[in-house]
């Protein structure tokens, strides 16, 4: 297995919270969602790989080949194959849609101004050509997430960065999205990666192959998501069994009808003797018990 | 091809089920390539990773192989035998389902029914 990423003690430090990774590798050839809610450090990683923020301590690799020390030359390939995109993004307030068009033609030489235009029209960013003429600063959140997918997905990259794409989106674009990040992974035929951030996976996970679980600044959880549904049980039992069940359980919920929790699938065989129900889980409920086991706050 | 999400069947199991039985009915002639991972979870709105699962169970049960860079071919001579195995598979299902059915007080005729009763609300 080939990785499109390779990190290595990887720190970021603010003044409160500090993002500590000693190994992280992303696979190549597939969709890979970073999990965690908000505050876990999810867009700090995003903006290390991304080169928007170079003051770290640490080594990224990308495609085994270039190192983010070379990243700014011109010579290194990292920033033609690489397309990020985040809120607030780098597109500045008072640029027209035109401008945002003619600087990345300018910025990288696979974009293909055709296309990015093509793509605001499908995507309902314009109707009609003067809405180019449009400031970004004019445009909705969820139309300046579209311009910014539109820009990546307009040039001819290898590796897509996405911080919370679909956060801004309604419900059919977060659809169509889903679309066309698996259109982009089908035209690249195995040479392609999406590395995509969100706190709220239920939307995004039957597209994801590989699952990055984030809490307070570290990776708690990695791996294919048809691993994590086969490592982890998803158990139900009777409010009765709580108190003995409850040590085994990771992210446990108890109401008056009952419990819910996650466990290791090699621990099952210490529930012999309970009525419980299992099932395997999705990488949802695998997320949400990781994340409210893990969760910095009090709950 | 059809997925459920929501029938506790995982997709994997899901996708490999209908892809054997198009084989085995020689909807899929050997020689063939199944679709391309990528492609079919496009098409079908799941994960590479899920596809390439299913794909790797076939490949186990030897009713396909993987070509470096080229796919998963559908091969000829194991079909038979394939079939073989999941006949035997019934009949222990169903010797297990007649053994439970005497302290259940059921008849041959309510399973008979029970079965018919199942496989059209599978069909649903």
């Amino acid at each position: 297995m080939e990785n499109v990423l390779e990190i290595r003690d990887l720190e970021k430090r603010y003044k409160e919270f500090a993002v500590k990774i000693p190994k992280l590798t992303i696979p190549k050839g597939f969709v890979t969602a970073l999990i965690g809610e908000n505050g876990a450090g999810k867009s700090s990683l995003l903006r290390v790989l991304g080169g928007i923020d170079t003051k770290y301590a640490g080594t990224i690799q990308y495609s085994n080949a270039y190192s983010d020390k070379e990243r700014e030359k011109n010579s290194c390939p990292v920033k033609e194959m690489t397309g990020y995109t985040a809120m607030g993004g780098y597109y500045l307030p008072h640029w027209k849609l035109e401008q945002v068009a003619n600087i990345s033609e300018l910025l990288f030489a696979s974009f293909d101004k055709e296309k990015f235009q093509k793509l605001c029209k499908d995507m309902g960013v314009v109707e009609k050509e003067e809405d180019f003429k449009k400031r970004v600063d004019r445009c909705s959140d969820g139309t300046v997430m579209k311009l910014m997918l539109a820009g990546v997905l307009a040039r001819d990259t290898k590796l897509l960065l996405l911080d919370e794409p679909a956060s801004p989106l309604d419900p059919y674009m977060r659809d169509r999205l889903c679309e066309m990040m698996q259109e982009y992974m089908a035209e690249g035929n195995g040479e392609r990666s999406i590395f995509f951030s969100t706190h709220n996976v239920s939307d995004m996970e039957y597209i994801t192959d590989y699952a990055v679980i984030m809490a307070a600044g570290t990776v708690v959880e990695e791996g294919f998501t048809e691993d994590l549904s086969d490592k982890y049980v998803l158990v139900k039992g009777e409010t009765e069994d709580f108190e003995a069940a409850k040590d085994l359980l990771i992210g446990c919920r108890k109401s008056q009808f009952g419990f819910e929790g996650l466990c290791l699938a090699e621990d099952l065989e210490k529930f012999t003797g309970f009525d419980f129900l299992k099932e395997r889980p999705s990488l949802s409920q695998i997320s949400v018990a990781l994340i409210k086991e893990h969760s910095i706050m009090v709950r | 091809m059809k997925i459920s999400q929501e029938s506790g069947v995982p997709i994997y199991q899901q996708i490999a089920t209908q892809l054997r039985n198009e084989i085995l009915d020689g909807k899929i002639a050997s020689g063939e390539f199944l679709p391309s991972i990528r492609g079919l979870a496009k098409e079908l709105k799941i994960s590479v990773i899920t596809t390439m699962k299913a794909y790797e169970l076939l490949e186990k049960e030897g009713l396909v192989t993987a070509v470096q860079g080229k796919g998963f071919l559908v091969r000829q001579q194991d079909c038979e035998m394939v079939k073989e195995q999941y006949r035997r598979k019934v009949e222990a299902h169903l010797t297990e389902a007649l053994l439970a059915a005497k302290p259940a007080g059921m008849t041959l005729e309510e399973m008979i029914t029970t079965l018919r009763i199942l496989e059209s609300e599978k069909g649903e």
